[in-house]
């Protein structure tokens, strides 16, 4: 049984976390299990209700929403407990929770972190950042984040915008930002689903959407310093969002690897798989206008031997 | 009406009755649940016959009573704490009077568990135990799982420490939850060798000792941990507890353990069971103003409800509370500087508002003076959205609370219950570490309440510290700390005013005077029994004064006996 991926949705009050969880749970194509600070918040269409008992609801499309009520510890041995087991957590911290002290929960057996992401209002983050009472909190959550998710951007000018995002990069290092208006961001980056298991295309490729854009390097073996070199060019960017992949390394090349980026925190693990692909596969999830025009060949061209 | 009342006459070596018209009375009558009257011997006698059989019962002819002393904030969850071995610093009695002695070094805690170990027959079954309390060891010696492996290689151990914030575990309960040097989790503390070291830091790495944690957290909530909880109040004396905030009071089944268990006569307590709001969020707060006032209506006499709890920052001694500028005074490297917030500030006025309009009394926990602030800048705003008279909304713990606080509580009607045992528990880290010398003085400052014109209970927060309301007031009066010092004399307060707090003061702001806090008649005949009188002596030596036990609704309910 795989680990169950966790995704920790933080951010002060009034950020569009709410919004936020209730765009997902509409479009979600995960079983997903998402604990809720507030029940009377999560705004759910009734049809889509299939039952309500005390603590929890269960929806149509397989998903189940669980209060918070008695903590977040009971809370995960209830879903844990659900059979089906779920295919992802998500859970609604409060808006004055760090969600790193959240996110600790998902180093448990059974789960692995997905990613801390922090929903931003970008009208009031500036502001809200030197509030005599919350500013502290706020920036703290800020610099928690692997995603920043900056929302109603559509309600600010370009140039506060940029403003904003130059602060908030500065305040967080480690995250990328991604922008988003009404809370609504594409499951892709939210998410870290399957891409790795697409049809494999021996080369490079990118797909335009309205909000993100897909890069995919494909090649042989690549050396752990490629890998190496890639990540830490990456460090200085706040606009790749996601980087996944399963890669053969020369120095190991019986045992494929997946690779795991979601900000700046990254991770290479044994492929658990009866199926060895033999090729390296890259993807990268990054802001419209990122990495362009090379993507990923700018790092790993060089290593395709052809 | 077909159940024969009788009349119980109790003579006793002196009476305090806590009302100002009749400070004093030689014997008290008790009808049912109720007082007939108190007076002379002759005086109830001449009434209780006219109203048929009544008995003269001199049981309590050389004790002192008082009504019953309130503890007007504490937490079911001290009684479950007595179903596992105690191994913290201070001796500390359990429910069955045993006396345990305080662990005072690791070697202590190594001996005690070795003792408990010897006598589980199962050699599978967890041994959990809770009380630790490292931070007075000398030389900061901690509690690790070699400590605990020589205890037993073999049985699970899970040690649960008074903060709260970590608990210490054996290498075979890792060995058995599978937790090995690849353990990701934060908090997960290490030896120099990378392998960890047993110690678990906050909930998330807590949770990975998997099945004892869960035991643990549901033994302490359970139908025991209720009993456990009126036999430790009747045992320091308290005939009512206030539950703050520990129940979630929507959950139909906790409920209905806690009418069986408090309404059965042999619970020796009445109970006030405040509804958590917004800890970690609970039901919404409409619904939960609207479920406790309908609790409120159909309560019992020894049930009671119509109170709201809510939290917003941390502990003083955690370094979570949140504190004003300059914050904290020597806090841990890496320390962000000021605490927590549990909810966001703007958002108290809103909740405070719900449950302010529905005629409740709101609870809030506010250990910090920010959060103090806070707490009372949204009540005056739920008094500009929705007028109303007699509030007695209640900042609990007041550790922080500031003379211009106190006196806008005041102007308010809002009362205070001050959390007088960190004096002794943690006084002198208060001045060493947390807040420093100026502000550890004007701790928990009862004196300047008192002068603001704001009615204050105090209180023990149990678990956190051990139930004792003469403890309590002990603490109020000498201001004293663990290793003796005086801290703040000019807020030190006199014995009457102690003795109030825990009982005229408590029950108004519980709004429960009108049935308890003082001995007249009509009111429930609820006793604390002691064996000397706290106002003749030497007040450095209030906390040591006998318990008999109590009598609560006319039934007596004798202390555990102890074994030292
Ligand atoms: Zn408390």
């Amino acid at each position: 049984m795989s680990d169950i991926p966790v995704t920790v949705i933080g951010g002060y009050l009034g950020a569009g976390k709410t919004t936020m969880v209730n765009h997902l749970l509409r479009n979600a194509e995960e079983r997903m299990a998402v604990l809720v600070n507030d029940f009377g918040s999560i705004n759910i269409d009734e049809e889509l209700i299939s039952d309500r008992d005390g603590d929890t609801i269960s929806l149509a499309n397989g998903c189940i929403c669980c209060s918070l009520a008695d903590g977040l510890a009971a809370a995960l041995d209830t879903v844990l407990a659900f059979d089906p087991k779920p295919e992802r957590l998500l859970i609604e911290a409060s808006g004055v929770a760090d969600p790193a002290s959240i996110a600790a929960y998902a180093h448990a057996p059974g789960l692995r972190l997905d990613a801390a992401l922090v929903v931003v209002d970008a009208e009031t983050i500036r502001a809200r950042s030197t509030d005599k009472y919350v500013g502290d909190t706020v920036v703290r959550q800020l610099a928690s984040a692997d995603l920043l998710i900056l929302n109603k951007v559509d309600l600010v000018d370009a140039d506060v915008l940029s403003g904003t995002k130059a602060w908030l990069s500065r305040q967080a290092p480690k995250a990328a930002i991604v922008e988003a208006t009404n809370g609504a961001v594409a499951s892709a980056v939210i998410f870290d689903l399957g891409l790795v298991n697409r049809a494999v295309h021996n080369v490079s490729e990118t797909v335009a959407e309205d909000v993100f854009q897909t890069w995919s390097w494909t090649g042989d073996e690549l050396k752990r310093s490629h890998i190496e070199n890639l990540m830490t060019a990456l460090d200085e960017r706040d606009d790749v969002f996601r980087v996944k992949g399963v890669v053969t390394l020369t120095d190991e090349p019986d045992q494929p690897m997946v690779l795991q980026r979601v900000g700046s925190r990254w991770s290479l693990t044994v492929l658990e798989s009866e199926d060895k692909p033999t090729l390296s596969r890259v993807v990268a999830i990054t802001a419209p206008d990122a990495l362009k025009p090379d993507g990923l060949d700018t790092w790993l061209g060089s290593a395709t031997s052809t | 009406m077909s159940e024969a009342v009788e009349t119980t006459i109790y003579p006793a070596r002196t009476i305090h009755t806590m009302n100002r018209a009749h400070p004093s009375a030689e014997a008290i009558a008790v009808r049912g649940t109720r007082i007939l009257g108190i007076g002379s011997v002759d005086e109830l006698s001449t009434w209780a016959e006219r109203l048929g059989p009544y008995t003269v019962d001199e049981s309590f002819a050389d004790k002192v009573l008082f009504p019953g002393f309130i503890e007007a904030h504490c937490h079911v969850m001290t009684g479950g704490m007595w179903q596992f071995p105690y191994v913290g610093f201070f001796d500390r009695r359990g429910v069955d009077g045993r006396l345990w002695t305080g662990c005072k070094n690791i070697a202590a805690v190594v001996e005690r568990l070795s003792e408990v170990e010897q006598q589980i027959d199962d050699p599978e079954e967890t041994l959990i135990a809770w009380g630790l309390d490292p931070i007075y060891f000398d030389g900061e010696e901690r509690l690790l799982a070699h400590h605990l492996d020589e205890v037993s290689a073999t049985r699970p151990m899970f040690v649960y420490h008074a903060s709260g914030h970590l608990a210490t575990v054996n290498s075979a309960l890792m060995a058995k939850e599978g937790i090995t040097r690849q353990a990701a989790t934060p908090g997960v503390a290490r030896y120099e060798s990378g392998e960890p070291n047993g110690e678990f830091q906050e909930p998330a790495a807590m949770r990975l000792a998997g099945d004892a944690f869960t035991t643990f957290r549901q033994t302490i909530a359970s139908a025991e941990a209720k009993w456990n909880y009126g036999f430790e109040a009747r045992n320091a004396g308290n005939t009512t507890v206030a539950d703050l905030g520990t129940s979630n009071v929507a959950d139909e089944e906790k409920l209905t353990e806690w009418r069986s268990v408090v309404n059965d006569p042999d619970f020796p307590c009445r109970v006030m069971v405040a509804g958590a709001s917004g800890v970690a969020g609970t039901v919404d707060p409409t619904s939960l103003a609207e479920l406790v006032l309908e609790l409120q209506a159909t309560e019992s006499e020894k049930l009671r409800f119509g109170v709201i709890k809510i939290v917003i920052d941390g502990s003083i001694q955690g370094f979570t509370a949140r504190i004003s500028w300059p914050h904290y005074f020597n806090a841990p490297e890496g320390h962000p500087g000021n605490g927590l917030w549990l909810i966001p500030p703007d958002q108290v006025a809103d909740l405070v508002s719900v449950y302010h309009q529905a005629g409740l009394t709101v609870h809030c926990h506010c250990n910090g003076d920010e959060a103090a602030e806070v707490f009372i800048d949204a009540v005056e705003e739920a008094h500009r959205r929705h007028p109303r008279v007699d509030t007695r909304h209640t900042v609990q713990h007041c550790q922080l609370t500031t003379p211009p606080q106190y006196r806008r509580m005041a102007t308010m009607g809002m009362c205070a219950n001050i959390f007088s045992n960190h004096m002794f528990y943690w006084g002198d880290q208060h001045r060493e570490l947390t807040v420093g010398p100026e502000r550890a003085e004007q701790m928990d400052a009862c004196g300047t309440a008192e002068a603001a014109g704001v009615s204050f209970s105090i209180h023990c927060d149990a678990p956190v510290t051990p139930m004792g309301p003469l403890h309590v007031a002990w603490c109020a009066v000498n201001r004293l700390t663990a290793s003796g010092r005086v801290l703040g004399e000019q807020e030190r307060i006199s014995v009457d005013t102690a003795l109030r707090a825990i009982t005229t003061e408590a029950a108004y702001q519980l709004k429960l005077d009108h049935d308890i806090g003082s001995l007249e008649a009509g009111k429930l005949a609820d006793l604390t029994v002691l064996d000397d009188d706290p106002y003749e002596v030497d007040p450095a030596t209030l906390k040591d004064i006998g318990v008999w036990g109590t009598v609560v609704g006319g039934r007596k309910h004798p202390a555990a006996k102890s074994n030292a």
